[in-house]
């Protein structure tokens, strides 16, 4: 019985692309083994994304609970807490977001890209790099919220003071 | 022993009682801690895992960080927003974590405990008895989607494919299939009139009742299948049929043996009492090269291979066993090929 039953992100998944998708970007990892399923990784609100680098599963060390016991019908298991380690530099996530170890597992594996990027890039991460842009962003809402709420105060005095004055 | 006597008997038999009385598991509840009003959710996390470890509650952490977030209307502890964590909870709040405690210290399965689980990202309402839905048969589910695509002239055309599954339970594996496939029709049965009822329910707070029969109907009982002949054939059967060995019932987890119906459970000396009745009786609801998918004992491809290999005139063959996230050889891929 081959092993490819076993995981659904076998082999190195080593090439990343970017593909737009109306307004979103999705992050199509492209498995080497062909027939393999391709897993979209969604990218929400990004223009232009540069792509992270790509984690080689065989680098990866992955604990979910892996059920002491007989499995299936005659457990009753509710953790399913994903940890996963990179190992060249022993970073380690996580996860239990959800209640699916299916769907912890991609999101550990992304929270994971993310930190192993800025570990290997730092400043230059796009994922700082785009922090950096959504703080910025940030306060120029807040300062033009400020501006505006202002604006309405001063024109709110300058009507009561002509009130007065009839 | 009906299920409600055994649970009864657990209830005044159970272990590690030592000098402790029976009278708070039945008389007015009194809060554990003293802590009452100030405490925030992580506090009240590390409180009820310490209860519930002093009493041999299995997943005691997990167990106390699902019911505070469920309370505090997470699905799991880590997906709430940091400052919930640390704000203090409100009186109503610690005793809906105090009442779900209680059930959990009597070993009732957690999902009972919080009257909801999920399934493949589907929130499902659970209710004893009806068999609560294990991690792995999402893995079948996701194994038949990709078999339904990989057929892809099934897909997109309209009521196809047309599924049976025996057992529904919950409706877990049934409304997954919906849900993902949205063309997709589904026949599902089972015996027991609080799985029907269940499902119904599951299928409506879903919306997906339109594309779905719930038919009350014992497998086993002979002739019942003539009943579905009407809605056939049916592209594919899938279930999760009662599969454990009638020898390992007993070895089961008291929440497993407890709360949940024996019967969706026990699958005979070998397991294989109602997995032998799907088999037998799909050829006659399966179209031409239709599929049965089935989750199983890791025991079972080898019985289930000799078993099909003595019964030819059902012309079924085992095309493919998957293993689940454990490593076990958990699922089964029969296909129907001739007459």
């Amino acid at each position: 019985m081959s092993t490819p039953g076993l995981f659904r992100f076998p082999a190195p998944l080593t090439r990343i692309r970017t593909v737009p998708w109306g307004l979103q970007l999705w992050e199509k990892l492209t498995l080497l083994s062909p027939g393999m399923a391709v897993t979209l990784v969604p990218m929400a609100g990004k223009r232009d994304c540069p792509p992270l680098l790509s984690l080689d599963e065989n680098e990866l060390e992955e604990q979910f609970v892996k059920g002491h016991g007989p499995g299936g019908q005659a457990t009753n298991k509710t953790s399913n807490c994903v940890v996963l380690k990179h190992v060249p530099s022993g970073i380690v996530v996580k996860c239990h977001q959800t209640r699916s170890v299916d769907e912890n597992r991609k999101r550990a594996r992304k929270i994971l890209q993310e930190k192993v990027d800025v570990f290997y890039n730092g400043e230059n991460s796009p994922v700082l790099k785009e922090k950096r842009e959504a703080e910025k962003k940030k306060q120029e809402r807040k300062k033009r919220a400020k501006e505006t709420l202002e604006k309405k105060k001063l024109l709110k005095e300058l009507r009561e003071s002509s009130k007065n004055v009839h | 022993m009906e299920l409600w006597g055994r649970m009864l008997w657990t209830l005044l038999s159970g272990p590690g009682r030592r000098g402790g009385t029976w009278g708070w598991a039945f008389s007015s509840w009194q809060p554990h801690s003293p802590l009452a009003g100030l405490s925030s959710a992580t506090e009240l996390v590390r409180h009820w895992t310490g209860v519930f470890e002093k009493r041999g509650i299995p997943e005691a952490r997990e167990s106390s960080e699902y019911i505070v977030a469920h309370v505090l209307g997470a699905k799991t502890f880590q997906s709430l927003k940091p400052i919930l964590r640390t704000q203090p909870l409100t009186p109503q709040q610690l005793k809906c974590i105090q009442e779900l405690s209680s059930h959990r210290l009597q070993r009732m399965p957690l999902q009972y405990v919080l009257g909801e689980w999920d399934f493949r990202g589907l929130n499902l309402k659970m209710v004893p008895p009806v068999f609560i839905p294990r991690p792995e048969t999402e893995e079948l589910v996701e194994w038949v989607l990709e078999e339904v695509a990989r057929r892809s002239h099934t897909v997109g055309v309209q009521g196809s494919p047309l599924i049976l599954e025996v057992g529904c339970g919950s409706g877990a594996i049934s409304l997954s299939l919906l849900s993902e496939l949205p063309q997709s029709r589904v026949i599902a049965v089972d015996k027991e009139a609080a799985a029907i009822s269940l499902t119904r329910e599951n299928a409506q707070r879903l919306q997906l009742q339109d594309r779905i029969w719930i038919v009350p109907l014992d497998v086993t009982l002979e002739g019942s299948w003539t009943h579905l002949l009407p809605w056939g054939p049916v592209d594919l059967v899938i279930s999760n049929p009662p599969y454990v060995f009638h020898q390992d019932m007993e070895q089961l987890a008291p929440e497993i043996r407890s709360y949940e119906d024996p019967e969706a459970l026990d699958g005979g000396e070998e397991g294989m009492d109602v997995i032998t009745h799907i088999l037998t009786l799909a050829p006659q609801l399966l179209k031409d090269f239709g599929s049965i998918y089935l989750e199983v004992d890791p025991r079972h491809p080898e019985l289930v291979s000799s078993w099909l290999q003595s019964h030819p005139d059902l012309y079924l063959h085992l095309v493919a066993v998957r293993r689940d996230f454990c490593g076990r050889p958990r699922f089964l891929h029969i296909q129907q090929s001739g007459p």
